[in-house]
């Protein structure tokens, strides 16, 4: 893997930029699609950005029966083939932090492809708190 | 790498690919029913039918499902030719013969100029087309529950002897793969339905919201080697367990650095 996706939660003031980011990047037909990011508030006023972390023994592509998912190594993302895929949820169940998710409005399994190696909630993340970097 | 030229336009390809998916990256939208890429193709609903010739072929030309048909150097395919939409004429006249209940075959032959077959439509008729893709995606999960039983006309998919599918876990994959959309599945609180057999359905620890059912989900622990506390609960309270621990450290990363 050449590239590093961070995550710095002290950073984040849960301004949700990143989800709007994610989810107009990932529109279809017009439509905005389901964000692969969540800001999520632990205490009042500090957030925690949760997004798919591409783990190296990934629990998605393990659960994956029809090889759907599949590690892009040039920028180590697992990416999800939607032409192989069959809506099974076996990765939304099995993913350990729940970011194989379900898009309802376009009917799909979704998940982080770090959108091909240009983030774009990087892109758009005021105070830095995604990071993604050259290792 | 070998090049083809499909309607006029020469574009690459991997060897050994079928012309299918080169003629579906190229952005040309050609009927294809039984076709998914998560399963070896077949070719049975021949609605992929393409026209293929060779410069040294002398004119000679033929019609390929092209879901079977590897590429090969100096092919030259035509997708939309008169005599290949003919082809796909007849054959979706014959699908809305056997099917003529079925919204998607009747949306697709309409788009051929057929609103209304010309032969005798089948009595009782159902909207299976008999692509085999649910008996192939069930296949290539490992467990072939369900089956084509019987001959002739008196065919149809379904479970052994008409029985709760014993080796069925209720992934509903081949509800999700079918075209035609024939296979019924319902959920009901905690209880999914499919083939007449009834699953119990994982409902998350924290907030009772299921996923899969409890068979698919030892079915996977099992055969992947995950850990069973991975199903416990959903991914909505994972994310939120997430962000807590995540939290937790942040603070406790504070009290060190101050």
């Amino acid at each position: 893997m050449k590239f590093r996706f961070k995550v710095v939660p002290s950073l984040c003031i849960g301004c949700r930029t990143c989800e709007l980011a994610c989810a107009f990047t990932h529109a279809q037909d017009k439509k905005p699609g389901r964000s692969r990011i969540y800001p999520i508030a632990y205490a009042q006023d500090k957030y925690v950005p949760v997004v798919c972390l591409q783990c190296d023994d990934a629990a998605c592509a393990k659960s994956c029966m029809f090889d759907a998912l599949k590690r892009n190594e040039e920028t180590g993302a697992i990416e999800l083939d939607k032409e192989r895929c069959v809506k099974c949820m076996a990765c939304v169940a099995a993913c350990p932090f729940g970011c194989s998710l379900v898009d309802d409005v376009h009917d799909e399994v979704v998940k982080c492809d770090l959108c091909g190696g240009n983030p774009a909630c990087v892109q758009f993340c005021p105070t830095k708190a995604l990071v993604y970097e050259k290792i | 790498m070998v090049h083809i030229t499909i309607n006029g336009k020469v574009v690459k390809a991997r060897e050994g690919e079928m012309l299918l998916s080169v003629i579906k990256r190229q952005g040309i939208d050609i009927p294809a029913l039984c076709h998914h890429e998560a399963i070896e193709p077949t070719g049975n609903c021949r609605l992929c039918t393409v026209e293929i010739t060779k410069e040294d072929w002398n004119g000679w030309k033929k019609h390929v499902t092209s879901c079977l048909y590897p590429v090969e150097e100096g092919l030259i395919v035509s997708t939309h030719s008169s005599e290949v939409m003919e082809i796909r004429k007849t054959l979706l006249d014959l699908q809305l013969a056997r099917c003529p209940n079925s919204e998607y075959i009747q949306k697709l032959a309409e788009e051929y100029g057929i609103t209304e077959t010309s032969y005798k439509t089948r009595p009782d008729a159902d909207n299976c087309i008999m692509c085999y893709a649910c008996t192939r995606i069930c296949e290539v999960l490992g467990k072939s529950a369900i089956s084509a039983v019987n001959r002739g006309h008196d065919k149809v998919i379904g479970p052994p002897f008409g029985e709760e599918p014993p080796d069925c876990i209720g992934c509903l994959a081949c509800a999700q793969i079918c075209p035609t959309d024939v296979i019924e599945w319902s959920d009901d609180g905690e209880v999914r339905t499919i083939w007449n057999k009834k699953f119990d359905l994982i409902a998350c620890k924290k907030c009772g919201k299921t996923i899969i059912t409890r068979e698919f989900a030892d079915y996977l622990i099992e055969q992947r080697n995950l850990p069973p506390e991975y199903f416990d609960t959903c991914d909505d309270c994972k994310r939120t367990e997430v962000a807590q621990k995540m939290g937790g450290l942040v603070e406790a990363a504070k009290e060190v650095t101050l």
